[in-house]
């Protein structure tokens, strides 16, 4: 699997070429700065780029804004972007154009390699992956008004590991029930949040941006 | 008839130009601009008419030396307005000298302005020339001064430096110099005293004097201003009238004159008592004199300067005020951030260190302990960076200074677990400091919202107009908030304070609560991309 790095600490980046090379990705571009990030991406089309959200040349969003430049050139282009903080409002941006293949995570999850490699290939998949610290944040607010109020408990909490790029059989391994009955909750989403039937994996992403504009 | 349409047309011309320029500064060479410099140019001809009276108008010279006059206002009125001054102070000197030419046997009659003067009594001959010498002297230097012709610096700095030695008001004291003025005025309004003129006498001076001591009483203690005004012109011509008596004696009838009596013993010991005397009171009166003036002519000006100071110095109060609370504001907020990182993640780097320490130990010996302290150490370390995090979002929130107050407020609202209508309007972005304060202010204001008014919607409405930034949360909750229960707000509001800026709460029981936040800055038109 191809993959385009973007991160500007010197030690950060080599230690993500290390990890991702030990797990047998090919990392045909490591850089520094968000204009050679973009080029990179836009000209080696890899099968994920991972992006950071702060980078030169202002050390703002430069790479957020890059990430999302390459994915309006190349549509669904996948990249998952990593930050030392995660924003709900980055996150909506990202999910916008509902093209799917798009990942937000944490830097500190990088510290997970099976997780982190897990999350790459969801989003190089076309799936999409949000950090558990967004989804944590949107379990807090007790919605009053929003389709999301029709959910059930457990198709909440379905919905909120779905939107952390979990399979239906991770899910079901983590809550303890059959994939089965993830699939009939998954249904009851979809249905309630509204949703016609298109392929899955592009519903899984309507739903969860359904569940981040709550 | 010539005193009369002399003095029409230098009275109409004065309140012409005195007029138009009350009406505001005119266009330069528009119709008003052309209108004041004729206005100005227009005396040359009373002046003109004075020069070719006083010269003998029966020669023919008064129709030549008119016609000379209005053909220069009409076509050159800014060089006929620069000339008035001159002529003006021409005049007052010919009146000098013709006054002094009556005091040494002239026996012409001559028609001086105003005055149709002659050498046969003293009160038709150089007194009253030199009275009006005197007046026009003074209007030549104004307008010397006034229309700025060359010669005017000098006046000008001469004037200032008189005036400068007024500094520091009336006092009482200046007033209560009337006493002597009003003094030696009921001496000279006795019999055959003022230029031998004998105005009462009798009862009749008895009750003068009666009423002058009591007006100059009750205006020395009502208006102390005006008391000294009057003292100050008193001594100034009473002064100058003992000049006047010691060098034209003896071409003036005797009489008494303060200490000096010349009625009975005309001798130069009386002279030089009367030229002291008059030294001592102009002296007096040129003392008073700038303070008095100064009083008059800088009322609206030092009215002006007064409501500068007070405003100066209620901002430097206020600034004082802001700049201790700032100060204490920052500090408190490095001994939190230091007890953040001191208790957080300081400590959890200490034991991530002992952990890997523990664990380089163990491989050897015990592989499997080594590995579990190394997860541990995993786990620490992310335990860590969430601190980090948390202690960053409180000092600057990553949006804030990513993209801007709008993006960190909407981000704001995104984590708001109320329904949020947000309304921002701006059209550039605002100052880094100013906006963080604004962006604390916004959400203390929304976690009140959230935590204690049961609302169910909140709106934000952040816009920018007149160098105003202005915010505005309004909740449909139940109201009752005290800013003045609680620290947020009143935090808020001292952080606020250092930009200028104010929180205002309105919060009647029963709801809405509506909380403004206001701070006087400016956007930059671009979006600032760095900070």
């Amino acid at each position: 699997m191809r993959v385009v790095i973007g991160e500007d600490l010197f030690l950060l980046r080599e230690g993500l070429v290390r990890l991702l090379s030990a797990h047998g990705f090919e990392v045909v571009a490591a850089v520094g700065a968000a204009p050679e990030l973009l080029a990179a991406l836009v000209d080696e089309h890899p099968d994920v780029g991972i992006v950071d959200v702060r980078l030169p040349p202002t050390h703002t969003d430069d790479g957020l804004r890059a990430a999302l430049q390459a994915r309006q050139q190349i549509p669904g282009l996948p990249v998952l972007v990593l930050s030392q903080y995660v924003e709900r409002l980055y996150a909506r941006e990202l999910l916008a154009d509902q093209a799917g293949g798009v990942g937000y995570l944490l830097k500190d999850r990088v510290f997970n390699d099976d997780q982190f490699t897990g999350a790459i290939r969801t989003v190089a998949t076309g799936g999409t992956v949000l950090d558990p610290e967004v989804i944590g944040k949107l379990l807090e607010r007790h919605s009053r008004t929003e389709p999301l109020t029709r959910l059930t408990a457990r198709e909440r909490e379905v919905l909120a590991l779905m939107a952390e790029g979990r399979s239906n059989a991770a899910i079901a391994q983590r809550l303890f029930i059959t994939e089965k009955a993830i699939s009939k909750h998954a249904a009851g989403i979809f249905d309630k949040l509204g949703l016609a039937l298109s392929d899955d994996d592009n519903r899984r992403v309507l739903a969860v941006l359904a569940y981040l504009d709550s | 008839m010539v005193f009369a349409v002399v003095l029409l047309l230098t009275i109409g011309c004065i309140a012409f130009v005195l007029v138009r320029e009350a009406q505001g500064v005119p266009r330069p060479g528009g119709l008003r601009g052309r209108i004041r410099d004729r206005g100005w140019a227009l005396l040359l001809l009373p002046v003109a008419m004075a020069a070719a009276v006083m010269a003998g108008g029966a020669h023919g010279l008064v129709p030549a030396e008119l016609g000379i006059a209005v053909l220069a206002v009409v076509f050159v009125p800014k060089l006929a307005a620069k000339l008035v001054p001159y002529g003006v102070l021409a005049l007052a000197v010919f009146g000098g000298m013709l006054a002094r030419m009556y005091h040494d046997g002239f026996t012409n009659q001559v028609q001086y302005l105003f005055i149709h003067a002659g050498p046969d009594a003293w009160d038709s001959g150089a007194a009253p020339v030199l009275a009006e010498a005197g007046v026009l002297f003074v209007v030549g230097l104004w307008l010397l001064v006034r229309l700025d012709v060359p010669g005017a610096g000098p006046v000008r700095t001469l004037a200032a430096r008189w005036l400068d030695r007024g500094r520091g008001g009336i006092s009482a004291v200046h007033g209560l110099l009337l006493i002597p003025v009003v003094g030696l005025a009921m001496q000279l309004l006795g019999p055959g005293n003022w230029f031998g003129w004998q105005a009462v006498d009798g009862l009749d001076a008895a009750l003068l004097d009666l009423t002058l001591a009591t007006a100059a009483l009750v205006l020395i203690f009502r208006s102390r201003a005006w008391a000294a005004t009057l003292a100050a012109a008193g001594l100034l011509v009473l002064g100058g009238y003992g000049w006047l008596i010691a060098v034209f004696w003896p071409a003036l009838p005797g009489f008494a004159y303060g200490v000096t009596d010349l009625h009975n013993d005309p001798g130069s010991a009386h002279l030089w008592g009367a030229a002291l005397q008059g030294s001592v009171l102009l002296a007096a009166g040129l003392w008073l004199a700038p303070r008095v003036t100064r009083q008059h002519l800088a009322g609206p000006a030092d009215l002006e300067l007064a409501a500068r100071a007070r405003q100066l110095t209620q901002r430097v109060q206020t600034l004082t005020q802001t700049r201790h609370d700032a100060v204490d504001t920052a500090s408190a907020e490095l001994r939190r951030i230091e007890r953040d990182l001191h208790d957080g993640a300081q400590a959890r780097l200490v034991a991530l260190g002992m952990s890997l320490r523990a664990a380089e130990r163990l491989f050897a010996t015990n592989p499997e302990a080594a590995l579990a302290l190394v997860s541990e150490a995993r786990q620490t370390s992310s335990r860590a960076l969430s601190d980090l995090r948390d202690l960053v979002r409180g000092i600057y929130p990553p949006v804030l200074a990513d993209r801007g107050l709008a993006d960190a407020i909407r981000a704001l609202v995104l984590d708001t677990p109320l329904h949020t209508e947000l309304d921002v309007d701006l059209p550039g972005d605002v100052q880094t400091p100013v906006g963080a304060a604004v962006y604390f202010a916004v959400a203390e204001a929304l976690a009140n919202a959230v935590a204690h008014s049961g609302a169910r919607t909140v709106r934000i409405q952040l816009s920018h107009a007149a160098g105003l930034l202005r915010a505005q949360i309004t909740d449909d909750g139940s109201g009752g908030a005290d800013p003045a229960h609680g620290t947020g707000l009143a935090g808020v509001e001292r952080r606020l304070a250092t930009f200028d800026g104010i929180l205002a709460v309105n919060s009647p029981p029963g709801g809405p609560t509506i909380v403004v936040i206001e701070v006087p800055c400016a956007l930059s038109s671009a979006k600032t991309s760095s900070c």
